[in-house]
């Protein structure tokens, strides 16, 4: 049988979303700006596209508070401008906010970016949610305070779910300060000098915001510090002096081609606008993987990566491998009892988006089994496991 | 929960239902009970004691059976009373348990022997002494009935009781201490001091040692003859009649000496006698005169301290030799829990030249000793002698101190061998004096 | 209804007849938590030793259909361990070990029934420590905290527990084991550890949980200081935030919680005030320095009364022992109480508060307030005597303080968690269709309904035919958020 191509629906408003969701019959994927698109499993047999960037714009923001809601389809970098004159900011600097990432996009991939050291993922940062389930229920959780521990706390399951168990209307977060000075140190050298420097860094009370080593020739470690205008320089001058022979403060901009890289894309990127990422090389394939923080590197290390960037002290990192090694890299992975997940890859590769099975499979799937029932959301999100 | 019955407890000082009502079951009286930290069950913690009070006070359980069993399984420590931020006074409803079980539990024929036997001899100087003896202790006591009982039919529980006899001298047994001890220089207090009656058979030598500290730290020292036991172990196991009968008789002694403190060096004396005020707050004959007596009692530790603490003629005044090495204080339960004497005891070792103080790790949990508890409750008092053995080995320790003979003969128990033989396991006067002295630490 | 001899069989099976508490005297002691006023007796109280004994016992249960409860220290606040009529409380205190301090990878294994306090216990050798610190650290099991996803003093900079576990290793309702999360934060697919976290017992019993540990910050500083009014201690905490500044703690009490906190501890508060803040800022030494300096002068604009810095870390200690010792201390003041624990915008917590004032006025019921200032999540403590006949009332005023703090766009409950004490409160914050999801979500877990029945959600049983009827949540009609 062959479907016609899907439609693309564009609701504005919550109630338009679940509307669209009622009104619509078949298979929905589940979009925010695309710039994720090609993430996990290949989506299949859709019969339309809900797209959110319609459903954009802040709904209340308190600074007194320091949360905001907005709804799902507003671009992260959008918000992050309009708070910015309250000296506020969401903690977040995935890779991809700079291209347009929708707030919505953003949690339902759990995305994070190199803060995630101190400010942790999307997920720690979201404190409430709306969301439209596949029949059209509308669930509110969470809310708009930062300490909550009232009901379920639905924010955590729509984390990370590809738009598979619902569509996010709206979400709540939690802000921090625009911290008043900013500065990175780097430190030239291949990825086990990183990580060894890394090992004595998280040792040390020197609170570094991120921790990343970026591939290259050798590469290099950069670390980002936050603080005080008068009082900054003081800690980087420790930093630098802990770091040791090389190291040397270096513009922000180091972090734009950190986001290149983490996409996949040679860099610099961050040219902002368009809604696809940068270019992945023809044959590659970009991966997310997790593993306890001192078994990254030698993980890392043993992988055919082309283009890595490495949270050294989070123990996630982004690779870009050959497509052909995406199923021994899952392999690898999970060998080093890591967590790894598909991102961009060139339109006709086919290679698994997951690696084996959590064990949690049964429930996930009984999950989505009680809040979608016939799999009409984002089907192949999760192929191969369901 | 209204009251569901006729309370089951009898008309002669019940628990009184305020002290229960203060409990708000917050538990935070759960990790210091050594009886939880063992099993880990509800019904062995505080708050679950409490609870099981309140249900008898209740009308709703009875008390033999499971409320008597958990009862016994106390081992009265206080632990809970320190860590209790509500003031729950758990003391005071525990003393008013005891006796009420002891009343109204028939217990089983084998464990009324052996507290029969244990209460035969514990308060009676005299019969210690006899124990003190050679050869096996059934001979030394035949004439005493209860003892001659329990040999007949329960011989492995006597065995047992001997083997918590500590070795002593026969000189030191039958040894007294001058009744009265003048203040070297001048006098800043004067003090009475009991004797006591297992610390005065097996450990006369920290009596001496009491009484040199006290009067080379200007205190006129009396020790008063015919003193009798203060009914410390009578009291903590519910034996109130008899017990009371021995506070009396204390109080009798001791209220027309005219000294500014009665002191002791035994904790556990010392929190039932500063507790006479209470247990006979309902006589009228003796309530005041209980009252008055409390008042003035204080641990050897105290006095010592609130004299080092003097604006007027203040701090030590004995010279002192340097005491090298690493000492342990253990917090006796008695000491600490029950009369929160904690700081006084650290601060007058202090005074030792060069000692270096260290704790030990789960200070505030029980040893095990809890008088008469490592007799009727072997098993457990085991265990916790052997995790606290554990914790005083992690402090490396040259010497443990520790102000309780129950306390010392539980360590003495456990500890075993350091690898330059036993640890020695000293009162803290003992330290003191051996610095006033300038003579070598006492090996025990 | 006692249960059946067979099925009791099967439990001694698993665990041995001493680790089966069924004499109905010893498993008494075991109706309630920390909450006393809803009280059940379960049919059997089981202690196993190990995971594998949890699963082998919940086995038994969802083959006969026997609901259970999950038990840690049972210190909750919101009856989440009342056990359940005709059913079992499985008590995981005995899994009580700490099975790996990982000082490399920052983090600790640990058994549930491993107290709070203990884990910053094993950490501290190292360096390390476990940032969530709830009031009853000393006492409440780790196992607890990730039910109840338990907050602290420190939680306003940290995070609560949801942002300090790794993964879990549960034991769902139908007795099989899995891991949840993993060994970093990156995730496959939907955060069902997230989801886990703060359920409250309700969707199945945890065995074994990783934690973040962080490493002890290089300062720390801590101030008292007293103020005129809770308006004007308010005010301070407003311009730390608006200053940038995010302190560790900022807690606030008013002179009834003082009252009782100062005669538990004797902690140096002063008794005179009418409310004390307590802010501590950690980091590193630079920034510390700088931010107290600011902490300090935003105190005096405030006509502070009186400032104690803490000299050392016992004077720190002792300022920290007065805070947490307020809740249970209150004992001191009152035969009973009740801790509220509600959440609202820290903008409008004196407008809240003046609120609650108003409202203990009117009922002639007195209310002493402890509050983590910080994030909003107040401790109104609802003073009465039982005695005195005053319980209802009591009970009303709390239950509508905690309603104040939803229609004040706020939260039922910032940490203590809904269990049986709000279920019935639910539906003021949260609509039917949202409940329903909720259920939904339970059921995926616990298609029987056996692992912790009757708490979270309204049920006739518990609030009467009709539970409590939506209202509009306010920001609704505000218009900030819509429902349809
Ligand atoms: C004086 C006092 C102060 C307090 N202060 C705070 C505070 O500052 N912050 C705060 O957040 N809380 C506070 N609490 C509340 C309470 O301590 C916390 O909720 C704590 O997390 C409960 O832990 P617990 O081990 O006692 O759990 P319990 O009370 O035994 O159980 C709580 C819930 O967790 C479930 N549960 C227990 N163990 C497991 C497990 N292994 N797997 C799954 N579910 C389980 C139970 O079924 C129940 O629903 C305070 C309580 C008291 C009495
Ligand atoms: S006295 Fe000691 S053993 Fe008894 S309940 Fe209190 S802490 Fe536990
Ligand atoms: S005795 Fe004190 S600490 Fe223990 S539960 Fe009762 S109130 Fe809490």
């Amino acid at each position: 049988m062959t479907r016609a191509a899907p439609t693309t629906l564009r609701p504005t408003t919550p109630r338009e979303v679940r509307d669209a969701v009622l009104d619509t019959p078949g298979r929905l994927a589940v979009a925010g700006a695309g710039t994720a698109a090609d993430w996990a499993g290949r989506l299949h047999d859709i019969d339309a596209r809900l797209e959110t960037t319609g459903l954009t714009g802040v709904i209340a923001h308190n600074p007194g508070d320091m949360t905001v809601s907005v709804h799902a389809g507003t671009p992260l970098r959008d918000l992050a401008t309009e708070i910015g004159t309250h000296q506020q900011r969401v903690a977040l600097d995935a890779a991809r906010v700079g291209r347009g990432a929708t707030v919505g996009g953003l949690v339902a991939t759990a995305d994070a970016g190199p803060s995630a050291l101190v400010y942790g993922s999307v997920r720690d940062l979201v404190i409430g949610t709306t969301t439209v389930l596949a029949d059209g229920t509308m669930v509110r959780s969470g809310g708009h305070v930062i300490k909550n521990v009232a009901g379920y706390d639905m924010a955590k399951l729509l984390h990370g779910s590809y738009g598979t168990l619902g569509v996010l209307v709206e979400v709540v977060l939690r802000l921090h300060p625009v911290p008043k000075a900013t500065a990175t140190v780097a430190v030239e050298g291949p990825l086990q000098a990183a990580a060894e420097h890394t090992a004595r860094l998280v040792q040390s009370p020197l609170e570094p915001i991120a921790c990343e080593w970026v591939s290259g020739d050798p590469g290099r470690l950069l670390v980002r510090l936050e603080g005080g205008e008068s009082t900054l320089h003081l800690r980087v001058a420790r930093l630098v002096e802990l770091l040791g022979d090389g190291a040397h403060e270096v513009d922000e901009s180091v972090w734009d081609e950190h986001a290149a890289l983490t996409a996949g894309g040679p860099g610099p990127g961050g040219d902002g606008g368009d809604t696809g990422g940068p270019a992945v090389a023809p044959d590659g394939a970009v991966l997310r993987i997790g593993a306890a923080p001192t078994r990254l590197a030698p993980l890392v290390a043993e992988l055919p990566a082309t283009a890595v960037t490495a949270g050294l002290g989070t123990g996630v990192a982004t690779v870009t491998v050959p497509g052909a090694a995406v199923a021994e890299t899952h392999d690898a992975v999970a060998a080093a009892h890591g967590t790894s997940a598909l991102r961009s890859r060139s339109a006709d590769l086919d290679a698994p988006a997951w690696g084996p099975a959590p064990s949690g499979l049964p429930l996930l799937k009984a999950i989505k089994n009680r809040l979608d029932p016939d799999g009409r959301l984002s089907p192949g999100r999760f192929d191969p496991w369901m | 929960m209204p009251q569901q019955g006729p309370s089951a407890f009898d008309a002669i000082r019940p628990p009184e239902r305020e002290l229960l009502d203060d409990c708000v079951h917050c538990g935070f009286c759960l990790p210091t009970c050594p009886t939880y930290q063992l099993w880990g069950e509800e019904m062995d913690s505080p708050r679950g004691r409490i609870l099981l009070m309140d249900l008898a006070q209740k009308g709703d359980i009875g008390l033999d059976g499971p409320f008597t069993e958990h009862m016994d399984n106390c081992l009265g420590c206080m632990a809970c009373v320190t860590a209790c931020p509500s003031g729950v006074q758990y003391d005071k409803l525990l003393e008013s348990v005891r006796p009420q079980i002891e009343r109204n539990v028939t217990r089983t024929k084998s464990d009324s022997l052996f507290r029969e036997a244990i209460f035969a001899l514990f308060p009676y100087k005299r019969r210690l002494r006899a124990a003190a003896l050679p050869g096996a202790l059934y001979q030394k006591l035949a004439t005493v009935p209860a003892v001659r009982r329990l040999a007949a039919k329960l011989p492995g529980r006597l065995a047992a009781m001997e083997s918590l006899l500590p070795p002593v001298t026969l000189r030191e047994a039958f040894a007294t201490l001058p009744v009265h001890t003048a203040a070297i220089g001048k006098r800043r207090a004067r003090v009475a001091l009991l004797s006591g009656c297992v610390q005065d058979v097996f450990f006369h030598r920290v009596n001496e040692a009491t009484v040199r500290v006290l009067s080379a730290e200007g205190c006129d020292v009396l020790v008063p003859r015919e003193q009798q036991c203060c009914g410390a172990l009578e009291v903590h196991a519910g034996r109130e009649e008899s017990a009371l009968g021995r506070a009396r008789r204390t109080i009798a002694r001791f209220e027309t000496l005219d000294v500014d403190a009665i002191v002791t060096n035994v904790a556990g004396c010392g929190s039932s006698m500063k507790e006479y005020g209470h247990l006979l707050a309902d006589d009228p004959e003796w309530a005041a005169r209980a009252e008055a007596f409390s008042a003035r009692v204080r641990d050897v530790s105290e006095v010592l301290a609130e004299l080092y603490s003097r604006d007027d003629d203040g701090g030590p005044r004995a010279p002192r030799t340097p005491v090298q090495g690493r000492v342990a204080y253990h917090d006796a339960c008695h000491l600490g829990h029950a009369q929160g004497v904690r700081e006084q005891p650290r601060a007058v070792l202090r005074t030792i030249p060069e000692i270096e103080l260290v704790d030990i790790a789960e200070a505030a949990l029980c040893c095990g000793s809890a008088g008469i508890y490592n007799m009727i409750m072997p098993d457990a008092a085991a265990e916790l002698g052997e995790r606290k053995a554990g914790k005083i080995r992690d402090a490396k320790p040259d010497v443990v101190v520790t102000a309780n003979p129950g306390c010392l003969l539980q360590i003495r128990k456990y500890l075993g061998e350091g690898a330059h033989g036993p640890v020695p396991l000293l009162h803290p006067v003992q330290l003191l004096d051996a610095s006033i002295r300038g003579v070598e630490v006492p090996r025990s | 209804m006692p249960l059946d001899r067979r099925i009791v069989d099967e439990f001694v099976g698993v665990l041995g007849a001493a680790d089966v508490l069924s004499d109905p005297i010893r498993t008494r002691t075991y109706e309630c938590d920390g909450l006393t006023g809803y009280r059940v007796v379960p049919e059997l109280v089981l202690l196993p030793r190990t995971a594998e004994a949890v699963a082998g016992c919940v086995k038994v249960c969802a083959r006969h259909g026997v609901p259970f409860v999950a038990r840690g220290a049972g210190t909750g606040l919101s009856g989440g361990a009342l056990p359940v009529a005709d059913g079992v409380v499985i008590g995981l205190n005995r899994l009580n070990r700490v099975l790996e301090v990982d000082v490399e990878n920052r983090r600790a294994v640990l058994e549930p029934g491993v107290t709070n306090l203990e884990i910053t216990a094993a950490a501290s050798p190292f360096g390390l420590y476990y940032a969530p610190d709830p009031s009853s650290q000393q006492v409440c099991t780790i196992g607890g905290n990730v039910a109840e996803n338990s907050g602290g003093a420190h939680c306003l900079k940290y995070g609560f527990t949801t942002n300090h576990v790794l993964s879990l290793e549960v034991v769902l309702p139908d007795g099989s084991l899995v891991t949840l999360g993993g060994d970093s934060a990156e995730q496959q697919g939907p955060d069902l550890r997230g989801v886990f976290l703060g359920s409250e017992g309700t969707l199945g019993i945890t065995t074994k949980i990783t934690v973040r540990l962080l490493r002890t910050p290089e300062t720390m500083r801590t101030l008292l200081a007293d103020f005129p009014s809770v308006a004007a201690g308010g005010q301070v905490v407003s311009d730390i935030v608006s200053a940038g500044i995010v302190p560790a703690a900022v807690e606030m009490m008013d002179a009834l919680a003082i009252e009782a906190a100062e005669g538990a501890t004797g902690a140096g508060y002063s008794l005179d005030t009418p409310a004390a803040l307590v802010v501590e800022l950690d980091g590193t030494a630079e920034e510390c320095d700088d931010q107290f300096e600011q902490v300090k002068a935003i105190c005096d604009k405030h006509g502070c009364t009186r400032l104690h810095i803490a000299g050392s870390p016992e004077e720190r200690a002792n300022i920290w022992r007065g805070r947490k010792a307020a809740f249970a201390a209150v004992g001191r003041i009152s035969p009973d109480y009740i801790v509220q624990d509600g959440v609202v915008p820290r903008t409008r917590l004196s407008e809240v508060l003046d609120k609650i004032a108003e409202m203990a006025d009117e009922s002639g019921i007195r209310v002493a307030n402890v509050f983590h200032a910080g994030d909003g999540n107040l401790h109104p403590l609802v003073l009465y005597s039982e005695a005195n006949g005053e319980a209802e009332q009591a009970e009303t005023l709390s239950s509508r303080i905690a309603e104040l703090c939803v229609e004040m766009g706020g939260s039922l409950s910032g940490e203590h968690g809904i269990g049986t004490d709000k279920a019935c409160s639910m539906p003021r914050m949260f609509g039917e269709e949202d409940l329903e999801a909720f259920h939904r979500v339970r059921a995926a877990f616990d298609p029987d309904d056996i692992c912790n029945p009757g708490k979270l959600f309204p049920t006739p049983r518990l609030c009467g035919e009709r539970p409590g009827k939506y209202r509009p949540h306010p920001l609704e009609e505000h218009g900030a958020i819509e429902r349809l």
